[in-house]
């Protein structure tokens, strides 16, 4: 077991080198910082430029290799990232981006996940009936409509009551509103900037698990063990529930242990939206302030999440099908 | 394939004879009518086809076109003059619509098919291979999928690039970016299923005839998986639509002048209060497309899976179970 | 045994008195009594009446083997006994347990009985066990259901003793393994253990035994037997097969599209049938223990399509004696005169009783082919095929995720045979013997196998080019166990039969008369050519697969259980149809069958398989007749035979546990750890097979052979791989079903 997970680990960081120095290169030759400096007003020199860039680490005369190796040196040796053009340090800023994305993605994910498992056993249960008709449909719409404009729709939803009702209830973007005192008033203003956006995240993300699981179940109704447990003395329902169910959830088990992970990773769409400055949106705004560092961590960053997915995946799987347990 | 259709008449008297009607038809057939006796699938197709049409033809209905400023009609609803109403620096949405919705599907039948087919080709060359080359070309794949596909496009679309941009629309920078992203998990699907395939009986039957690999793969592999790979060309196309108008809606896909779904509706946002129109016109548009290609998808899977029972009646599953269990009976041990 | 079965009063009365009297009667004597009962499914094709007016009784303790062919609503009629047929599924009629209605009651209600008083094993073990929970919490939880007030180690207790009663070795400990650590066999005997639990009366197994190995199948009877006596309840016993209910069913029901056509005490089935199904059943298998060479009686046609209501007798379009009278009216199951408790439903059930009726004539048996080749010594024919040694290891891993090598298997270790010109040669063993590895090594034939394969001349080792390998591939060909994967589904006959004929360069005229010769060679219709294959029966889509072997003229076939996946009617047309065309054509076939009846019927010589290794060698009638290694003489006593009276008396030997992995194989003798010989030899002689490995030696002739015969004799073709053949075996292993007493001498 443990020579299994060393050697899936092993290959994963193998991969995960090999993207992110792909990324790396990708980055260096297309995002070209000093470019945007030069916008500045007042416009500063080329040598002034260069010599800023140079001092942040983001030489743009050397090739892309000096470059490459340069990075790769800071951060094998120094655990360094390396810094933005605007000469922030990319270790300080990870976590706190980090821990925006987490707060956004936490409670939206646990409620989807939830909502979405026991909605799939409920519409499994009354197949082809009106409720998994409504439940099912639901699902599919989630499935054509692109996240961003979903949760755009959800804004556009909350305005609306806040303009019926006439004050405002929810805040439809940001984190807080700075200033606050600690206390009651804080944590009324903390639900009303969460609510928004934990709505939308799992209106949109329950469909694709209840989806699985009523398959899941579905395919598990009619099996010959669930004949069996019947033959015993169940009956139907109770035969499913304390057989079909537990077998059909082998495989949604390993699709949420691969959910997991991408908490902290966050979501572009979400954030961007709901202006959140969390991991994702952080990775879009680098590539448009043209910061390479940045850009090339937080792709690192998303390659060791799948990874971290796929392994965890793998251990959810032997915890809950004692078919793939090593003896 | 060309004879699949053709059963002899004497034989299909014959069968009729036989008091067993539902088995002398050609696969092919039998598929075509399950999918033509969806309702809602059929459905799907027509508006599908409908929105094609108008999106290739539409522009021959009105005088604008999708550049032309009418100084006149600033930021007017819907009228005569401009069907769908005009945008706040006076362009005709209709033109607009009718360009995106263009723009729109041909990202999504490029990206649809052509993934499908990098698929097909990596998938079976896997499989084919086996061995040292499915392990590296496996390993290549999920390093792929791995890669955030999004970080990418930004980086290719938004950040430099800047040649890149300068010699392609924008909107052929996102299908190539998006076809680079699109294909891995279709391949690895497909290795999956040619590596049971070759397992089949038949297949064996063919090797141990002294039928060469070549000709192993083109006739008995390509056609057994035929079905998977037209449901994957129509999830493809749904995908890519959807991967368009998402990544445009951020502001990170296509890009002015270029028109699309996904930046018609990504820059009305801020304007949903004072110009509706320019926001749900072309939502409803997308809603449309994406809808009529689910409803097809749904279709096309029910017609190609003999077990799926999803479009109706509980009674089908029962018929099923009989035959199931006497095709059990027949099991035994080898 | 004859009127100790049913005392009831159907004896004496009529069809039409029988519904009225049965509500009498069946409070006292039945314990399930059936009546008049109809299942119909609504398919997308119309109304499917898949069991048409079942009528039985069953008395306590008794047993009533239900024998059908796929699709003759045997199985649905169980389900419908046990409520556990869909809720849309319409069933009419009556099922009586102890007096009581069954039929109509919910769910919920039936819960009461099911599991209690009426216990079901169904056919397949593998997947009838909720993987995820363990064989100790499957088990409680039966005994949960009907006793709630049990305690915790009550329960526990009862599971270990269950486990124990079905044979399951060291049963505390396996309670808390997983249903994938056990063997097949293994957990048909968990899903009897949990059958039982409650004491049922009534026990309906369904094909229990159909999915496992012939071994396995006599150790899991014999468990079902003792569960009987145990428990002292009814048992239904549903299958396919013959020979597997004639020792043990007191009475027999005959089911033939949806209805019972011939019921009765189990000998008058057997050795006086009336109907023709039945007589066509009987005379279509083959006996493993008879040396008769008669061709077997084959059914023509396939069982009708539920979906039509007959207008006749159902069987009219198959039967032989077919006359007007039968399609008008179905018959209905009526007493058959002079039979004690003899039904059947057919018009000519009285003509058909007595010596003189051969069931051969009756469905016109081919005469039996004789080859050209029969009459020339074996010495003297050519060599078609021959192994020299050869060998076939795999690393085994474990896990279905985490795999890891936890060392090699030996599928196919050191095999050395020949066969010779018109002779069909077999391969027999339990599955895991390393008889299908053995046929893809021939198949495979390139030059880095270990070992040499010489196939008409042609060695593996010269086959270092594509056109040395294309002439063997000439020289040999396949047919498949299963039919259907088999035949591309996308292909029509003829693309299927072109295929072979286009890769050897045939051009198309003379490509459309070959195949056109093959589908009259096979007994298949010309103008078939351009349907696809799930336009034809089973049995067809076999001929298929036999015209595309013989496409290209091969010497020799090599069949992979050619006939397993047929019914039993499907079958003997195809056997003799494989019986032909080797005599017609001089083919040799290399056959691996797990069937011994159909090995004895058709080859000429026999080899016998044991953990990658030929244990017995030999003619077959030599072979069968006089076994001389242990587990030949286990293997052949395991084959249930057609024939109540002797079923009923003959001693068996049951092998404990299954076939060990080979990883466990020891030093010696593979076979010790579960040879009944062995088991009985005193230390000493044990500690030879365990440290020599027997090599393969042939039988000495006997001596009073050589003392009647002046010169000595050539040794006769037989050859085997065991120190003490003539061995006592262990008294644990043999058993004879005798009423009375269990463990014969």
């Amino acid at each position: 077991m443990l020579k299994y997970l060393a050697r899936r680990g092993i290959t994963y960081l193998v991969m995960i080198f090999l993207t992110t120095s792909a990324g790396y290169f990708l980055a260096v030759s297309t995002l070209k910082p000093a470019l945007l400096e030069q916008e500045r007003i007042p416009r500063p020199t080329p040598e002034q430029v260069a010599t800023s860039m140079r001092l942040k680490g983001l030489d743009p005369e050397l090739s892309p290799w000096e470059r490459y190796v340069e990075w790769l040196t800071a951060i094998v040796t120094r655990w360094d990232w390396g810094r933005s053009p605007n000469g922030a340090f990319i270790n300080a800023e990870f976590g706190d981006r980090v821990w925006i994305s987490t707060r956004l993605f936490l409670a939206s994910i646990i409620l989807t996940l939830i909502i979405g498992v026991a909605l799939g056993v409920y519409s499994a249960a009354r197949q082809y009936k009106f409720q998994d008709r409504v439940i099912t449909s639901y699902s599919y719409l989630a499935y054509i409509v692109p996240a961003p404009i979903a949760y755009f729709l959800v804004q556009l939803g909350a305005i609306n009551i806040n303009e019926t009702v006439g004050q405002r209830i929810f805040f439809v973007t940001g984190i807080s509103t700075p200033g606050m005192e600690p206390g009651w008033e804080q944590f009324v203003d903390m639900l009303a900037h969460y609510a928004v956006p934990t709505i939308a995240i799992t209106l949109v993300g329950w469909g694709s698990y209840q989806i699985a699981q009523r398959q899941y179940l579905l395919d598990n109704v009619n099996a010959d063990f669930v004949r069996t447990a019947r033959a015993k003395g169940l009956t139907r329902n109770q035969a499913i529930t304390r057989h079909a169910l537990r077998v059909s959830f082998i495989p949604v088990a390993q699709s949420i242990a691969f959910t997991i992970p991408a908490i902290f990773a966050g979501g572009f769409f979400a954030e961007k939206i709901f202006a959140w400055p969390g991991v994702g949106s952080w990775s879009i705004d680098a590539i448009s302030l043209q910061d390479v560092n940045a850009a090339t961590a937080t792709l690192a960053y998303g390659s060791v999440i799948f990874a971290l997915g796929a392994i965890l995946a793998d251990f959810a799987t032997t915890l809950v099908d004692p078919r793939v347990r090593v003896q | 394939m060309t004879n699949l259709n053709a059963v002899d008449p004497a034989a299909a008297a014959q069968d009729a004879h036989l008091e067993n009607a539902d088995v002398v038809i050609g696969k092919n057939t039998i598929i075509f009518r399950r999918f033509m006796r969806n309702k809602t699938a059929v459905a799907g197709l027509a508006i599908f086809l409908a929105l094609t049409l108008f999106s290739f033809v539409g522009g021959y209905f009105t005088q604008w076109d999708k550049e032309t400023i009418d100084p006149f009609n600033i930021g007017m609803p819907p009228s005569a003059e401009h069907y769908l109403g005009t945008s706040q620096a006076g362009i005709d949405l209709y033109a607009m619509t009718v360009e995106g919705t263009r723009i729109s599907i041909l990202i999504g039948l490029i990206v649809g098919l052509v993934s499908v087919l990098i698929a097909a080709v990596y998938g079976c060359t896997m499989a084919y291979f086996g061995g040292k080359v499915d392990k590296v070309m496996l390993f290549v794949l999920e390093a792929l999928i791995m890669m955030p596909a999004l970080l990418v496009v930004a980086v290719a679309t938004s950040g430099g690039g800047e040649g890149l941009k300068r010699d392609l629309p924008s909107w052929l920078l996102l299908i190539i970016v998006l076809l680079v992203f699109s294909w891995m998990g279709t391949a690895r699907l497909i290795r999956s299923l040619s590596m049971s395939l070759m397992q089949r009986d038949f297949v064996k039957a063919a090797q141990y005839m002294g039928v060469p690999p070549r000709r192993i793969v083109w006739r008995h592999l390509v056609p057994n998986i035929g079905s998977l790979l037209v449901l994957d060309i129509t999830r493809g196309v749904t995908g890519a639509i959807l991967a368009e108008v998402a990544f445009s809606f951020i502001g990170i896909g296509i890009k002015v002048p270029d028109v699309s779904l996904g930046v018609l509706i990504g820059g009305a946002t801020s304007q949903v209060q004072t110009f509706p129109w320019m926001f749900w016109v072309p939502l409803t548009v997308m809603f449309l497309l994406t809808g009529s290609l689910a409803m097809m998808n749904d279709g096309l899977r029910d017609a190609f899976d003999p077990s799926s029972s999803s479009s109706g009646k509980a009674r089908k599953t029962k018929a099923r179970r009989i035959s199931a269990e006497t095709a059990t009976m027949k099991k035994k041990a080898s | 045994m004859s009127s100790e079965t049913t005392a009831g009063p159907a004896e004496s009365t009529g069809p039409v008195e029988r519904l009225h009297i049965a509500g009498l009667h069946a409070a006292t004597d039945a314990v399930l009594s059936v009546r008049d009962l109809n299942v119909r499914f609504n398919t997308e094709n119309g109304v499917v009446h898949a069991v048409r007016g079942v009528d039985f009784d069953l008395l306590p303790g008794k047993t009533l083997g239900i024998v059908g062919e796929s699709g003759s609503g045997k199985s649905v009629t169980s389900l419908a006994i046990m409520g556990l047929l869909p809720a849309t599924a319409e069933i009419s009629g009556s099922v009586r347990l102890k007096g009581r209605e069954l039929l109509g009651l919910s769910d919920k209600a039936m819960c009461e009985y099911r599991g209690n008083e009426l216990a079901m094993v169904f056919q397949d073990p593998l997947s009838s066990l909720t993987p995820v929970y363990t064989v100790g919490t499957q088990i409680t939880e039966a005994l949960t259901i009907h006793n709630p007030t049990m305690s915790r180690q009550a329960k526990e207790a009862r599971a270990v003793e269950l486990l124990a009663m079905v044979g399951i070795p060291s049963p505390k400990d396996r309670l808390r393994a997983f249903p994938h650590e056990f063997s097949g066999g293994m957990r048909q005997r968990v899903m009897i253990a949990i059958a039982i639990a409650n004491n049922p009366r009534v026990l309906i197994a369904d094909e229990p035994t159909t999915a496992l190995d012939v071994t396995i199948q006599a150790q899991v009877l014999e468990v079902l037997h003792r569960a009987q006596e145990e428990t002292g309840a009814a048992v239904v016993m549903i299958t396919h097969d013959l020979g597997v209910v004639a020792g043990m069913a007191d009475e027999i029901m005959v089911m033939y599209a949806g209805k019972p056509v011939e019921t009765g005490e189990v000998d008058e089935i057997y050795y006086n049938p009336r109907m023709p199904y039945t007589m066509g059943l009987l005379g279509a298998v083959p006996r493993v223990d008879v040396a008769e060479k008669t061709s077997l009686v084959p059914i023509e046609g396939m069982p009708p399509n539920l979906l039509h209501q007959p207008t006749g007798c159902s069987f009219a379009p198959r039967c032989p004696l077919v006359s007007d009278a039968c399609l008008a009216g179905e018959p209905a199951l009526a007493p058959v005169a002079g039979g004690v408790q003899h039904r059947a439903a057919c018009i000519k059930a009285e003509s058909l009783g007595g010596a003189d009726v051969d069931v051969q004539d009756v469905f016109a048996a081919p005469p039996v082919p004789v080859s050209r080749f029969d009459s020339i010594p074996r010495t003297e024919r050519s060599t078609v095929l021959q192994l020299k040694d050869v060998r076939k290891h795999f690393p085994l891993t474990r896990g279905a995720l985490f795999k890891r090598r936890i060392g090699t298997v030996k599928a196919v270790d050191g095999l050395s045979f020949d066969i010779r010109e018109g002779e069909c040669f077999s391969i027999v063993g339990e599955s895991g013997s390393g008889k299908t590895t053995t046929l893809l090594e021939i198949m495979e034939f390139h030059k880095d196998q270990d070992g040499e394969v010489v196939i008409g001349g042609i060695s593996n080792k010269q086959a270092v080019d594509a056109k040395t390998k294309s002439a063997m591939r000439r020289e040999l060909q396949m047919v498949f166990q299963d039919p259907t994967g088999a035949l591309d589904p996308r292909f029509t006959v003829y693309e299927v039969l072109a295929e072979p004929l286009q890769n050897v360069g045939m051009d198309r005229p003379a490509i459309r008369k070959r195949i056109m010769e093959l589908m009259k060679l096979v007994g298949l219709q010309p103008d078939h050519v351009n349907r696809f294959p799930n336009q034809f029966s089973g049995g067809q889509r076999q001929r298929i697969g036999i015209a595309r072997a013989l496409a290209v003229n091969p010497k020799l076939v090599v069949l992979d259980e050619p006939v397993s996946a047929l019914d039993v009617s499907v079958q003997a047309g195809v056997i003799n149809l494989l019986d032909k065309l080797r005599a017609e054509l001089g083919l040799s076939y290399l056959l691996v069958a797990h069937d011994l009846s159909v090995v004895r019927h058709i080859s000429n010589r026999v080899a016998v398989m044991y953990l990658g290794k030929i244990v017995e060698i030999g003619e077959v009638d030599r072979v069968f007749d006089n076994p001389r290694h242990p587990y030949t003489r286990a293997l052949l006593s395991a084959i249930p035979v057609p024939d109540p009276q002797l079923e009923r008396t003959r001693e068996r030997i049951i092998l404990q546990g299954d076939l060990p992995s080979p990883l466990d194989a020891p030093k010696g003798c593979n076979f010790a750890t579960r040879c009944p010989v062995f088991a009985a030899l005193p230390p000493a002689k044990q500690e030879k097979c365990l440290t020599l490995e027997p090599p393969l030696e042939p039988v000495a002739p006997s001596a009073a052979t050589q003392a009647l015969e002046a010169a000595p004799v050539p040794s006769p073709d037989q050859r085997f791989a065991c120190f003490f053949p003539d061995g006592e075996l262990d008294e644990d292993m043999l058993v004879v079903h005798e009423p009375a007493d269990h463990h014969a001498p």
